[in-house]
């Protein structure tokens, strides 16, 4: 079964291959330059006081990584889609508790701002 | 079920009935439940990373970020290296698997040694304890069991890597093996991609 040959054919044939190892090169490239940039904005941050930009651009950058490695690394995007919709409905609605969380107490705010 | 009785087997002996490996979807619940877990520790840091009236120095006062960014990076390589192990092995290059899996967990090695390093510098250089303020509090905890997690990443696949250089190398059951510990490893990773960008390059000391 596909579980015991996991860089053989995906759980869900409608899925496409897993990556090649020169496609998982290229992502750790693209996860690298990644952190680069998010290291280059906190340092610019310093300087020109972006604030709420700077904040915002690095949780996308971040999330971007988080997705990357979660769909490609993981390989979540192979697998089956119950197992898809398990995590990422899990994901938002934790999120959403810990977003609450930090806005009822003010956290999020006192950052915005 | 009556299949199961009236034949005395499983007709599915890898043990699923959602089309998932029953012991993969286990392994996916719990990284689910150890998102919870640093979600509440990452929560517990916002809540207090700037929170005046303690005696200093905050965490945000004495990062490194550029050595900090180094430790990011070589715990994002080991992310590649253990996908290129799972790889190798699904192609039945046992060599390959072995050089990839040691390099995935030296690389882990490489990034405890840094947070140790970290840890020293900030207690003893720096005279941040655990309990100077609440913010060090919660840096340490947060920090020190995502630390913990790696460790246990790291004797997991030290333990592979000493099966593979066995006679036999990795049998098609420990490959599935080598996939959850696989996925293990990249949620470390991602927690930490976390932790980096929300801990490390957000945080702000109160003013």
């Amino acid at each position: 079964m596909s579980t015991d040959h996991p860089t053989h054919p995906p759980s869900d044939e409608h899925h496409p291959p897993h990556p090649t190892p020169s496609q998982y090169w290229k992502i750790a490239v693209l996860l690298a330059v990644l952190t680069a940039i998010e290291v280059a904005l906190y340092y610019i941050d310093r300087q020109l006081e972006l604030g709420m930009i700077n904040s915002l651009a690095l949780l996308v950058l971040a999330f971007l990584k988080f997705v990357i490695v979660v769909g490609w690394y993981m390989h979540l995007r192979y697998e089956k889609s119950t197992l898809n919709r398990l995590f990422v409905s899990g994901f938002i609605l934790a999120g959403s508790l810990y977003l609450v969380v930090l806005v009822a107490l003010g956290v999020v705010a006192v950052r915005g701002g | 079920m009556s299949d199961l009785t009236h034949e005395g087997v499983a007709p599915h002996p890898e043990h699923e009935s959602t089309g998932v490996d029953n012991r993969k979807l286990g392994m996916w619940v719990f990284l689910s439940s150890e998102f919870l877990f640093f979600g509440a520790l990452i929560t517990n840091y916002l809540l207090y990373s700037n929170r005046g009236g303690f005696p200093s120095p905050y965490p945000a006062e004495i990062y490194d970020i550029p050595f900090t960014s180094v430790s990011s990076f070589v715990l994002l390589m080991s992310s590649l290296t253990m996908v290129l192990a799972h790889n190798a092995q699904g192609r039945g290059d046992e060599n390959g698997t072995r050089t990839w899996l040691f390099a995935t967990a030296a690389l882990g090695s490489v990034f405890l040694g840094g947070q140790v390093f970290e840890f020293t510098e900030f207690i003893v250089e720096r005279g941040m304890t655990l309990s100077t303020n609440p913010a060090a509090s919660a840096f340490y905890v947060l920090t020190g069991f995502h630390g913990t997690h790696v460790a246990i990443g790291v004797i997991m696949l030290l333990s592979l890597w000493g099966i593979s250089r066995r006679r036999g190398g990795l049998s098609e059951h420990h490959g599935l093996n080598l996939e959850l510990v696989g996925l293990y490893w990249h949620f470390v990773d991602i927690i930490w991609i976390v932790i980096f960008t929300v801990v490390y390059l957000l945080s702000v000391p109160p003013t």
